[in-house]
């Protein structure tokens, strides 16, 4: 769940969000069954191979009855707003579909989503983590979309390989399409690297001089024993912001090839691990994650030199008025790696306008839309044409995580995701990052057999 | 619904309210026409309490017997989630944790609300201000109480750390140690539940006549005696009812847990049974196993209500 990072936790009491889940999908209901809708239901129930879907004038090929989505994402103001630009310029193009787009912070949005897929309810098209697709495309409730695929000759190779891979099923079919996506890289302060004369961080870096240089960063300056300058700031609480790509740097995986076992308990995944519980509480160049818990970002704060998180952080950097700069993660013992994670859209099984949502999905992940998610410059473009193009330009640095797509592994996806990663975070939280209890090693040996065991239970 | 006079307690006959009815017949007399005014009056209760409360309970231990990941059809499992919880070590800790959340926290909730309702019950000026101000948490949302109390909790810039550290105690981690996690998150949640017992023990202060204490001082009666023996005894029923609502709010904590834990999600140091079902419902896709556990917590939260409404013929003094 590194979506964490996006939107800051505002949960609800568990029984009110249920009841918010069942009024609005009852609500959404009633709306979706206005007759226009009615008819391109029916309609479309025709179409579910849309060998004759002729793309007309507009871009996005929709040339069926009128029909009105509802398009669930969920996301900080400033994502919200981008969205909604994307969406208007989709009705623009197409002024025979309708879009509603809902809004969720990320913890209700999965709660609403999950109760309204039970009642029957669940918006047209949807937003889907990476990480979290297989949960819902094994539960049937996803519209595959490989017969629009294949009837239009839609070419995927027009996205990013690694994020296409994540919406597509062992026997190739395609149940979403990518939409933008996050890639972990390694932020630096300009000021504080200028003001201690040294050279910015760049593609020869390894583990070593990251250390060094993070010593060398690490200032204590009022002398009350803990630093008021971190060398480098990072999250621990997910995968995803770093110790993922420290295991693969490593040489180490999270899961076997095949997907049946945790990869973990080998010697490289525990170096990798191992790496971001020395940076806390051994080299101490990095903050004890208590520290930072209630106010965030140390970074941003000005409170640290260097920042390894995603690319989802340059827009809130750039607010934060830091004169900063990114460069590719360091070279790990074994390799140059960092996580890749895309977030999808996907459609619903059950909506009445499968046609509609479809040229939606087509449309979030053309390069038009793409030139829009891009400005926000809170995520990276999944089109190729836009990644090689005009993406370099956005900022300063843009280009690094263009190229960190030729060595990132996709964040693991799989179902019972969730049951896995709560299992296995808890566990380092507890043990290895929040307080250095166990070695990584010893921490994955504890946890191991019940990480195998979800793992078989969801086969 | 009985026909018995008892004495008022808590719970025996329908909400409070003795219908007439001679057994077996329908209603008739004078008192028929009433019956009719009472149930109608109630009706909307009842309607609420059949469709939100009663049929979900039902449904609960339907799906609590089979495997239910709430999108696909459900497999029958028989006890098979009761079984596997038994043995489920993260449940067995979000019990302990919820079982020491709530030894600790009711007696100590109601201890202090009782002191702060005692100092309360003065006839000084601007005590109806006085009492406004410690009434706020009541109209605050958990969330932002929250959110304010992890900034008292900060490990680096924490209020609690700053006061402490003018005695010379080292910085704590607080919600980040697992020992101090509960006991953090107790402290929020007690000062969040005082301003509700305090006001129900107020209006039992109330409600108690002066002429009972005129009549202890005449007979020599101190301040501890008055407090001892006319005070709390006449409390009684106050006490009973704010301990039976304290006992299942924190038997069902889940809010104070879900916004204090950090960083990163509760751990077992704070998990609570709430906490462990809504995580294995709306997470996990476990549903049948979420609903298991819900009908444990259920069970529990009956036999202490029971064994509680029993007590209360030994200590609770109706006027």
């Amino acid at each position: 769940m590194g979506t964490f990072k996006r939107s800051p936790r505002t949960p609800l009491p568990g029984a009110t969000m249920v009841v918010i889940a069942l009024i609005a999908a009852a609500c959404g209901g009633s709306t979706t069954g206005s007759p226009a809708v009615s008819a391109a239901g029916s309609a479309s129930a025709s179409v579910s191979a849309p060998s004759g879907s002729p793309s007309g004038s507009a871009d996005t090929g929709y040339s069926g009855p009128p029909a009105s989505l509802e398009y669930s994402i969920w996301g900080d103001p400033a994502e919200i707003k981008n969205q909604q630009a994307v969406v208007e310029a989709f009705t623009a193009a197409n002024p025979t579909i309708k879009v509603n787009v809902t809004v969720s912070d990320w913890e209700p949005y999965w709660d609403k989503l999950q109760t309204g897929l039970a009642g029957g309810a669940a918006p047209d098209v949807f937003a889907m983590d990476g990480p979290l697709g297989p949960d819902y495309q094994t539960r049937d409730v996803l519209l595959d979309l490989t017969p629009y695929i294949q009837g239009e000759s839609y070419d995927l190779g027009q996205l990013d390989a690694n994020a296409v891979k994540d919406f597509t099923t062992a026997d190739g079919a395609q149940f979403g399409l990518p939409r933008d996506l996050n890639v972990i890289a390694l932020y630096y302060n300009k000021t504080m690297f200028d003001a201690a004369s040294i050279a910015y961080p760049d593609g020869t870096w390894d583990w070593a001089k990251l250390v060094e240089v993070a010593k060398q960063l690490t200032k204590d300056t009022n002398g009350d024993g803990t630093p008021d300058q971190w060398g480098v700031y990072t999250e621990t609480t997910d995968m995803e912001n770093a110790w993922s790509s420290f295991v693969w740097q490593a040489g180490g995986d999270i899961l076997s090839a095949d997907g049946t076992k945790s990869a973990l308990d080998t010697d490289q995944a525990a170096q990798g691990i191992q790496f971001l519980q020395d940076l806390i509480w051994k080299d101490k160049v990095s903050p004890d994650p208590a520290i930072f818990a209630e106010t965030g970002d140390a970074f941003e704060q000005g409170k640290a030199a260097m920042e390894i998180n995603g690319s989802w952080l340059v827009a809130t950097h750039e607010a934060a008025g830091l004169q900063f700069g990114i460069a590719p993660l360091p070279k790990g013992p074994a390799s140059q790696a960092t996580s890749v994670n895309p977030t999808g859209a996907v459609v619903y099984k059950g909506t009445k306008s499968p046609d509609a949502a479809w040229a939606l999905v087509k449309y979030l992940a053309s390069p038009v839309a793409q030139e829009k998610i891009m400005a926000l410059k809170a995520s990276v473009p999944v089109n190729k044409q836009i990644l090689s193009t005009t993406y370099a330009s956005a900022f300063d640095g843009a280009q690094v995580f263009a190229d960190a797509l030729g060595y990132a592994h996709l964040k693991p996806s799989f179902k019972g995701y969730n049951d896995f990663n709560t299992t296995l975070q808890t566990e380092l939280d507890e043990n290895v990052f929040n307080a250095p209890n166990k070695t990584a090693k010893e921490a994955i040996a504890a946890v191991n057999p019940q990480l195998n065991q979800i793992l078989a239970d969801n086969q | 619904m009985t026909d018995d006079a008892r004495r008022p307690t808590y719970g025996s006959g329908w909400i409070g309210l003795r219908f007439s009815r001679i057994r077996g017949g329908r209603p008739r007399g004078p008192r028929a026409g009433e019956e009719k005014w009472a149930w109608l009056f109630i009706g909307p209760a009842v309607v609420g309490l059949v469709l939100l409360s009663a049929a979900p309970i039902v449904a609960t231990f339907a799906i609590s017997l089979t495997h239910w990941d709430l999108l696909t059809a459900p497999d029958p499992a028989g006890f098979d989630n009761y079984t596997k919880l038994l043995n489920d070590p993260r449940f067995l800790t979000a019990f302990r944790n919820t079982a020491f959340y709530t030894i600790v926290s009711v007696p100590l909730g109601m201890a202090l609300s009782l002191g702060l309702a005692l100092a309360l019950n003065q006839a000084i000026s601007g005590i109806s201000w006085i009492r406004t101000m410690y009434f706020l948490p009541i109209v605050t949302s958990t969330i932002a109480i929250g959110l304010v109390w992890s900034w008292i909790y900060s490990p680096s810039s924490g209020l609690l750390n700053q006061l402490l550290g003018a005695f010379g105690v080292p910085p704590q981690r607080w919600v980040a140690d697992p020992f101090w996690a509960m006991p953090a998150i107790i402290g929020m949640s007690v000062w969040q539940g005082l301003p509700a017992n305090t006001i129900i023990f107020l209006a039992g202060l109330q409600a108690i006549p002066s002429s009972y204490y005129d009549a202890a001082s005449v007979d020599g009666a101190g301040r501890w005696a008055r407090l001892r023996y006319v005070t709390l005894p006449l409390l009684t029923p106050s006490l009973f009812f704010t301990g039976l609502l304290s006992l299942i709010g924190s038997v069902q904590v889940f809010d104070q847990v879900f916004v204090l834990a950090n960083p990163g999600k509760p751990t077992s140091a704070t998990i609570t049974m709430v906490y462990f079902i809504y995580e294995a419902g709306f997470r996990n896709f476990k549903m049948g196993y979420a609903s298991a556990a819900s009908w444990i917590l259920f069970l529990i939260v009956a036999v202490l209500t029971f064994i509680y409404f029993r007590s209360q013929n030994r200590w609770v003094h109706y006027q």
